[in-house]
């Protein structure tokens, strides 16, 4: 907290630092409501209020927050009838509370003196982790042992098995991996970008208007990147429940 | 009454017509951009090894092997980590 109290020091990371706003323990196990708790908490009450705002009246003509909330319930539709096809609609709760609380938490993050919560790995890895192994237990039940067989292709002879089932059990191990490093790496370097170049209109004085300038451009982008990991998170999770409803493509 | 119908059949046209169009919408989807290709098929690669090298140094703490077991799944991580990469790309291209 120190180093933000002085002035001309820019420190780009500070902004990611966690703290306890309430120590909860029970036993050893750390449980503490810290800021990013709190953000979270706040996602997920806009989310709320928005969607309360928005279908309280239910006109046949929807007025601009019932528009909101339409539209990005048709969007989800359209986006798992597009990737799962119509037995993805048992898993359409899922999914858009899912886009919704990532769309909301990167949104959030953007606004000065905000946290924001999918820039830590934990966050990003708990989500894609348990999507993981939600999708995992699916391609069980829903196909029994014989989901196993995705890890031996077709076609391949019986002497490289013992090669080609690790390299495709890594394959299949690295997805939660790269979904969650995607976002978590979005979000931080955005972030970081956005304040490295506030500090250098600070520091250029006068001709700090070039790079106001800049930011206003970087800024419009991170809106842009903050839908659109959202979206490619949501639409990652489609494809493995696919990858996991009909194993056979 | 066939006023009425004519309505109807041109209302009925037109909800068609939005229909089909917001089906073509659907499949064009977001293209990536270069500074995205880029990272993702980055991102595929280290996730694989490393995935790799934690699986090898789980089995070789369990059966006290080490380096045998890093060796050997580092190896395959990066084999899977090019696999994942000829698939993400295969997918590239096909859109």
């Amino acid at each position: 907290m120190a180093s933000a109290k002085e002035p001309n020091l820019i420190d780009p990371i500070h902004q990611f630092a966690i703290s306890k706003l309430a120590d909860i323990k029970i036993g050893n196990i750390d449980i503490s409501f810290t800021n990013s708790s709190q953000f979270m908490v706040i996602t997920t009450i806009a989310i709320m209020f928005l969607f309360m705002l928005g279908l309280s009246k239910r006109s046949i003509i929807p007025n601009r927050f019932q528009m909101i909330c339409e539209l990005s319930y048709n969007f989800i539709a359209n986006l798992l009838r597009a990737n799962v096809g119509e037995q993805g609609r048992d898993y359409f709760p899922f999914v858009f509370t899912l886009f919704m609380f990532i769309f909301f938490c990167n949104l959030i993050g953007l606004i000065p003196y905000t946290f924001t919560v999918t820039s830590h790995i934990i966050v990003t890895f708990a989500f894609a982790g348990l999507i993981f192994i939600g999708v995992t237990l699916i391609g069980f039940v829903k196909n029994g042992l014989g989901y196993l067989r995705m890890f031996y292709p077709k076609g391949v002879p019986v002497y490289m098995a013992p090669i080609i089932i690790p390299i495709e059990i890594i394959s299949y191990l690295t997805k939660p991996v790269s979904l969650s490093v995607r976002l978590m790496a979005n979000m931080l370097a955005g972030h970081s970008i956005i304040k490295i170049f506030a500090g250098f209109i600070v520091m250029m004085g006068f001709f700090g208007i070039i790079p106001l300038a800049g930011l206003v451009a970087i800024y419009a982008l991170e809106v842009f990147i903050a839908f659109l990991q959202a979206y490619i998170f949501t639409i990652l999770t489609c494809i493995y429940l696919n990858d996991a409803l009909h194993p056979h493509h | 009454m066939q006023d009425h119908e004519d309505k109807l059949s041109q209302l009925n046209q037109k909800i068609e017509a939005a229909k089909s169009k917001n089906q073509l919408q659907n499949h064009s989807n977001i293209p990536p951009s270069q500074l995205g290709k880029v990272m993702k098929l980055t991102v595929e690669i280290v996730a694989a090894v490393g995935i790799g090298v934690g699986i090898g140094i789980l089995l070789d703490n369990f059966f006290n092997t080490r380096p045998l077991f890093i060796i050997i799944f580092f190896l395959l991580g990066g084999c899977a980590g090019i696999l994942n990469v000829f698939r993400v790309a295969k997918s590239m291209q096909n859109h």
